[in-house]
């Protein structure tokens, strides 16, 4: 239910608030704030409520393919805290975009419902088909809001990020109906079982497509032509959920799609490890030049993503956490930072760096809130981004000491090119009066603040964030491995011998040698730990599943021959 | 001599066929829409032909449909007007050579 | 009395920290801004409690020391590091002198911020300092000493860029913070280096010693020793950093820009001698490196030499003081090369003491001459500002170690270490045949840069306090002694300058600071392998201590003749000569040959920069434009064949319509001949 309502709420509340004003921003931004907080508390009890699923449901078939698509939700640690970001940014963007776009911000809001309904969607769903269907999704709101309420070029840019991300994920939606045209299912397992027997060449086009879709949308260089643009002309609200949230994306789906089901080989592996860290200092490089607001924040994105793409790659035990706490540290933080880049745009009227400056002085409380949240993204200790960033460095380390020197390279750089944007924003003396735009309202400075405690708090007691994790491997795997237990039992004794092509529920033999092929494949405990509760977790729901549905094939069976005798009686008569 | 369905469709075809020359070769736009027409119409007489082969309970199906295809006719012909109408606004012409945007 | 928590001391100046937070960002709207009584008030109480805090702890150590752990902090896979608490000897001196010094500080600021806008903010910052400074030195593990490490780098970019409408201040404050992160990155580094050789639990400090004698005990010393080097390494170039050493010091003397008050207590007693304390808090893990230990012994030297000449070239009494800093930082190096860590923690206490008066005497000087700080527009003002004059010339027998100051207590144990422990000896034979014993060139080296420390400072009180004044009439005119909020600190602190070092008088038989030090140094003194082992084992790289055979009197008195050689260079040098007229608006730093030895170090790092510059160039000038010509082809190849598809589209309507019509027709006629496609 909780999962549902993240998922279709969204959409039913952007219907909903087509029934407001739309002359009148201020009822529609009240239904909104409400909507949106509404959201955010359900987020936050997926969170404690830890792992769950719903049953899934048959939703269509795709011609030439073997298994129908389920519309199957679940969640798990990190796509719960996924989640959290997007709901958290959203609701900020709904309480910042009242100050800036008051015209017409009801389709505002509108918009931004629906980005959040897809990417929850990318975040919870269990099929990959459904997975394919939101992340392409999100592309399309996103894409509407920065051609209506972007900058200068926002044509331009909403052109080049909705072609550049939906032409990235092309080839992957190609790989992912070749591979369901063998597999029987679009769920994790029967992908993975699929690739195991597909020959190395097409393996490795298969990887390369689905790679492409998640490089694009993080972005990693050399992929990256699409970011700048489309964060600068955004307008900042939607900047912010596009860094914190959407781009999370392409690093969710390198976690939640490419480890599990790709028999990944070393040299991917490292391939896609330096990758990620010729981003990290490519993006800082970049950085240190732009004299774009956003520009700079974009690439300073794009540099700590990249630095998240290494820490996957890394591949070690601590990874799951150590990414996970730097995501959820860089979304709060990057989505604040660019919130905030919106109000100064706002207040100044420009977005150059060198028209800007001496902002502290005007608005003290935003010049302490710029600093503070500037200070957070350099990861500094106590904040969440040092815990992110030091267990991040301590995954690669563990496997090549000189990624760690090269990911502190870019640390150094990211020193310099925060510092120079503090500086050339709030500090200096203004040589231009600016015209008085709107100032920070008092609930959005409210919003920043919790923002940056929330950072803190997650800096000295980051068992907030991993404790989620914790829930997915222990106690799961054991309730799992019941259920797995219980229901074959009960099928052994309603089955017939017709119901063999129907999936079962896995045996403790098959699970172990699903371990062992992962083991030597190259993943670590925690990695097969949480495949093999995904496996489990689906496979025993699909058996129970595939039950129910005899159970109903039956009874129509029945009810069809019995509907057939009577028309004969009727055609006798 | 009994009307033979055949005769019937032998007419529909014909009157088909008027349509959609008329449809293709006239230039005027009101003259697109009649041929468009005559060709639903045609269709309808076909339809009607047909339920003349069947069996008595089996041929209501075919006289029902040219009912709903003549209350589609009707919608059609009412939005193809006024589209006529807002188009002939715009270019001051119901000449259908002068509207060539798609050409890029 | 003595059971009190520990994570109450730093708990005081949070709580201020977020106190004077709250009422400066409350404030700034308003046109007069808060009340500075209030503030002030606040500002100094908490630090203070910090410091009765200490206090009642230090006299009921027990002599193992205290150990709290809070709570967990990082708990995942591979990794897991506790909030703890360790106050021993070592942190117990260092608490003593943060809390005590930070409060005198805090004290004298209220005089000297009096009016100043941001009054509010500035304590905030300062309370915040004293916090991650506590935190620095009390926390009982690397990574939460790694909390307090960044923390202290943060504030001091605060404070340098305190006055942040101009923007130089700010551009010394990102230099400062960006210096420091290379440091940083080196601590981090050399974290992971443990972790990988323990385990992240041999972070906590007692864990680390007792992994180091665990592996001294067991022999497998050479096993673990190039990973322990890099480690050390690592952990120095953090201290280099955050300690102004070479080659990571060009921060220091920039940092200069801040407030007065923050020199004294970020850039001079405090902060900058974390890196001190850190070499001496994994002192066990440095002593069984002997090859780090040269390495800090040279970079010390380097630093004590170079940077005590570079002062002699300063116009500015700040900047002077700043490469004085320096290189009494090298000097604590230096002991800390030889293994005499007890020795460079006694500097760093005295230093505290007597860099702290003359930061607070130049500061009051300053006050006085209203922002002056051009050394060549004062003079004189012995007459004006008696008091200050005062502390500062105690403070300057202090630092140039005139016999019985604090300074000349622990210089001089610093030299007679270096020469009676410096235990390395050089076998290269491309500067001499054969071996040479390095102790001696380090102690002339050392005594060396003594006497150049007698003259600069003697430079400095020559030209403020002597001659005449050099300033404009009417300048001279609003010239007054500091406020008594101000004079109190100083006068205090000169009492520690001078009566400091009689914690520690060898000479005259009191050793009470390195006994209270012993606790914790003494594992490092166990594990050293000159110590340890018996010097035929590796007699090519150690020699026995020669300690023994020399009367330290001797020291004392070559001490004694370098400060006093210095102060007749110095009276002769600059006590009659005429200082020429400066311009008006004439900038105070050194020129041509001065400005080549001053800025050296500024050259290297602007090279690296530029170098920096020249790949972010080539990203963005090269590499994105290649990426987007790329982009740009695709995206017209794509639209040269959409412009080829329209050749397909007729221009009139009927045609397609027919041409649709046809291919239906078409269709229709394939399904019909071949019975269906598929």
């Amino acid at each position: 239910m909780l999962l549902n309502l993240l998922v279709l709420a969204p959409f039913a509340a952007a219907v909903l608030m087509v029934a407001t004003s739309k002359e009148d921003p201020k009822s529609s931004s009240r239904l909104a704030f409400i909507f949106g907080l509404a959201f955010v508390a359900l987020s936050v009890k997926l969170i404690v409520a830890g792992n769950t699923a719903t049953d899934p449901i048959e939703w269509f078939r795709i011609p030439g393919c073997k298994g129908p698509v389920y519309y199957y939700l679940y969640s798990h640690g990190l796509g719960a805290w996924m989640v959290f970001l997007s709901t958290v940014l959203s609701l900020v963007a709904l309480v910042s975009a009242r100050v800036t776009s008051c015209q017409n911000y009801r389709n505002f809001a509108i918009g931004i419902f629906a980005l959040m309904g897809a990417m929850n969607g990318t975040f919870l769903a269990a099929d990959a088909v459904l997975f394919f269907f939101f992340f392409e999704a999100m592309v399309i709101p996103a894409a509407i809001l920065i051609a209506a309420y972007g900058g200068k070029e926002k044509a331009k840019a909403a052109m080049t990020f909705a072609i550049y991300t939906l032409v990235g994920s092309a080839p992957m939606m190609v790989a992912l109906w070749f591979l369901l045209t063998k597999a029987d299912n679009s769920l994790l397992l029967s992908l993975a079982v699929v690739l195991q027997d597909l020959p190395a060449e097409t393996q490795f086009l298969v990887l390369a497509s689905f790679l492409l879709a998640f490089i694009v949308k993080t972005p990693i260089f050399p992929f990256h032509g699409w970011q700048a643009i489309t964060y600068a002309e955004a307008p900042a609200p939607l900047s912010a959920i596009l860094t914190g949230a959407m781009s999370k994306a392409g690093v969710f789906g390198f976690i939640a799609w490419i480890l599990p089901i790709f028999p990944l080989e070393m040299s991917a592996v490292s391939a896609m490890m330096w990758l990620g860290l010729v981003t990290a200092v490519y993006g800082a490089l970049m950085a240190l030049r732009a004299n774009d607001g956003k520009k700079l924040l974009a690439f300073s994105s794009m540099s700590h993503l990249g630095i998240a793409v290494a820490g996957v790659f890394s591949l070690s035990e601590a990874m799951l956490p150590a990414v996970l706490v730097l995501l959820v540290a860089h979304g709060i933080c990057a989505g604040a930072q660019f919130f905030l880049m919106g109000v100064a745009e706002r207040m100044a009227g420009t977005r150059e760096l060198d028209k800007l400056g001496a902002l502290s002085g005007k608005a003290p409380v935003f010049g302490t809130l710029f600093g503070a949240l500037g200070v957070m993204s350099l990861a500094v200790p106590g904040t969440a981004g040092f815990v992110g960033e030091f267990t991040v460095l301590l995954s690669l380390w563990d496997m090549a000491p000189f990624a760690a020197l090269v990911m502190g390279f870019s640390m150094i750089l990211s020193a310099a090119y925060v510092l120079r944007f503090i500086q050339k924003v709030i500090f200096g003396k203004s040589e231009n009066e600016y015209a008085a735009g709107p100032r920070l309202s008092g609930l959005e400075g409210a919003s920043f603040g919790v923002m940056a405690v929330f950072l803190l708090v997650v800096g000295f007691h980051p068992a907030l964030v991993t404790d989620s994790l914790h829930l997915f491997d222990e106690g799961a795997v054991e309730q799992m491995s019941d259920a797995g237990k219980d229901v074959p039992a009960e099928t052994d004794e309603d089955m017939d011998e017709e119901d063999e092509g129907l999936p079962q529920a896995m045996t403790p033999e098959e699970i172990d040698q699903l371990d062992s092929s992962l083991k030597a494949n190259g993943f670590t405990d925690e990695e097969r730990k949480s495949l093999i509760t995904q496996v489990v977790g689906a496979e025993a729901a699909l058996a129970l599943e595939s039950r129910v549905k005899a159970g109903l094939a039956e009874s129509q069976d029945s009810a069809k021959t019995n509907d057939e005798a009577l028309n004969k009686e009727a055609s006798n008569d | 001599m009994e009307l033979q369905p055949v005769y019937i469709q032998v007419l529909a075809l014909a009157i088909f066929a008027i349509g959609l020359l008329t449809a293709i070769s006239r230039r005027n736009l009101f003259f697109v829409l009649m041929g468009v027409e005559l060709a639903l119409n045609a269709v309808n007489l076909s339809f009607i032909g047909f339920a003349k082969t069947l069996p008595a309970e089996q041929s209501v199906a075919g006289q029902i449909v040219p009912l709903f295809s003549i209350a589609v006719a009707a919608a059609e012909a009412c939005v193809g007007f006024a589209m006529v109408i807002m188009l002939f606004r715009k270019k001051e012409s119901v000449d259908s050579d002068n509207y060539s945007n798609m050409k890029g | 009395m003595t059971n009190l928590p520990l994570w109450l001391i730093p708990l005081f100046p949070l709580v201020a920290t977020l106190l004077l937070g709250t009422i400066a960002v409350v404030s700034s709207g308003s046109k007069k801004g808060p009340a500075e009584g209030i503030v002030g008030g606040l500002a100094v109480i908490f630090p203070a409690m910090s410091f009765a805090v200490v206090a009642i702890l230090a006299f009921g150590m027990p002599e193992a020391g205290i150990r709290e752990t809070l709570c967990n902090w990082i708990d995942i896979p591979l990794f897991r590091a506790d909030i703890g608490f360790l106050f021993d000897g070592l942190s117990r001196i260092m608490l003593l002198f943060v809390t005590g010094i930070g409060t005198l500080i805090a004290m004298y600021s209220i005089g000297y911020m009096h009016g100043d806008r941001g009054f509010a903010r500035f304590f905030a910052y300062i309370n915040l300092f004293l916090f991650s400074m506590i935190v620095l030195v009390l926390s009982d593990s690397l990574l939460l000493t790694f909390l307090g490490w960044e923390g202290v780098g943060l504030c001091s970019y605060l404070l340098i860029g305190f006055w942040n409408k101009d923007l130089a201040n700010c551009k010394a404050a990102n230099k400062a913070f960006i210096v420091n992160r290379v440091g940083d990155i080196g601590f981090l580094l050399g974290m992971l280096c443990l972790v990988t050789v323990g385990g992240s639990g041999i972070l906590n400090y007692d864990a680390l010693v007792a992994f180091v004698g665990m592996i001294v005990n067991g022999g497998h010393v050479d096993l673990v020793l190039p990973v322990l080097s890099l480690t050390c390494i690592l952990f120095f170039i953090g201290c280099t950093g955050k300690s102004a050493q070479i080659p990571l010091l060009t921060w220091l003397p920039d940092a200069m820009a801040g407030p007065t008050p923050v020199s004294a207590l970020i850039h001079a007693a405090t902060m900058v001698t974390s890196g001190v304390y850190l070499v001496a808090r994994l002192s066990s893990l440095f002593v069984i490196c002997p090859d780090v230990l040269n390495v800090v012994l040279v970079v010390g030297a380097l630093t004590a030499f170079w940077a005590a000449f570079a002062g002699l070239f300063q116009n500015d009494i700040k900047k002077v003081l700043a490469y004085s800093t320096i290189s009494q930082l090298g000097y604590m190096f230096m002991a800390a090369g030889v293994s005499a860590f007890d020795a460079s923690i006694f500097h760093v206490f005295t230093h505290a003491f007597f860099k702290a008066s003359l930061f607070l005497g130049a500061g009051a000087v300053i006050h006085a001459l209203g922002g002056e700080q051009d050394m060549r527009k004062m003079g004189g003002l012995i007459k004006k500002t008696p008091v200050t004059a005062c502390v500062m010339i105690f403070a300057f027998f202090a630092i140039i170690g005139f016999p019985g100051f604090a300074g000349f207590w622990s210089k001089d144990l610093i030299l007679e270490h270096i020469y009676t422990d410096c235990n390395w000896v050089f076998t290269g034979t491309w500067l001499a045949d054969g071996a040479v014993p390095m102790n001696k060139i380090f102690y002339v080296v050392g005594l060396f840069t003594a006497v150049v420390t007698a003259v600069y400072m003697g430079r400095l009180i020559i030209m403020t306090f002597f001659g005449s004044y050099r300033g404009s009439k009417e300048s001279e005119a609003h010239i007054h002694e500091a406020p008594a909020v101000m004079l109190i600190p100083m006068i205090v602190l000169t009492f520690g300058s001078v009566f400091g070092g009689y914690l520690w008088a060898d000479s005259i038989g009191i050793t009470f600071f390195r006994d209270s030090l012993a606790s914790v140094l003494g594992a490092a003194e166990a594990f050293d392998p000159a110590v340890r082992l018996s010097p035929e084992i590796f007699l090519d790289e150690f020699v026995p201590r020669t300690g023994a055979h020399v009367n330290p009197v001797i020291f004392a008195a070559l001490g004694t003749a370098a400060a006093l050689l210095g102060m007749f260079i110095a009276w002769k040098g600059w006590g009659k000569a005429r200082i020429p007229e400066i311009p008006k608006g004439a900038s105070s730093a050194p020129e041509g040959y001065a400005a080549g030895w001053t800025f050296l170090w500024d050259y290297v790092h602007g090279f690296f920069v530029k170098c920096v510059f020249v790949a972010a160039w080539i990203c963005d000038m090269v590499v994105d434009k290649i990426l987007q010509a790329v982009q740009w082809t695709v995206g017209a190849i794509v639209t040269i064949l959409g412009d080829g598809a329209t050749v397909f589209q007729v221009r009139k309507v009927r045609l397609q319509v027919a041409f649709s019509i046809l291919g239906v027709a078409a269709l229709v006629l394939v399904v019909l001949l071949t019975g269906g496609i598929v």
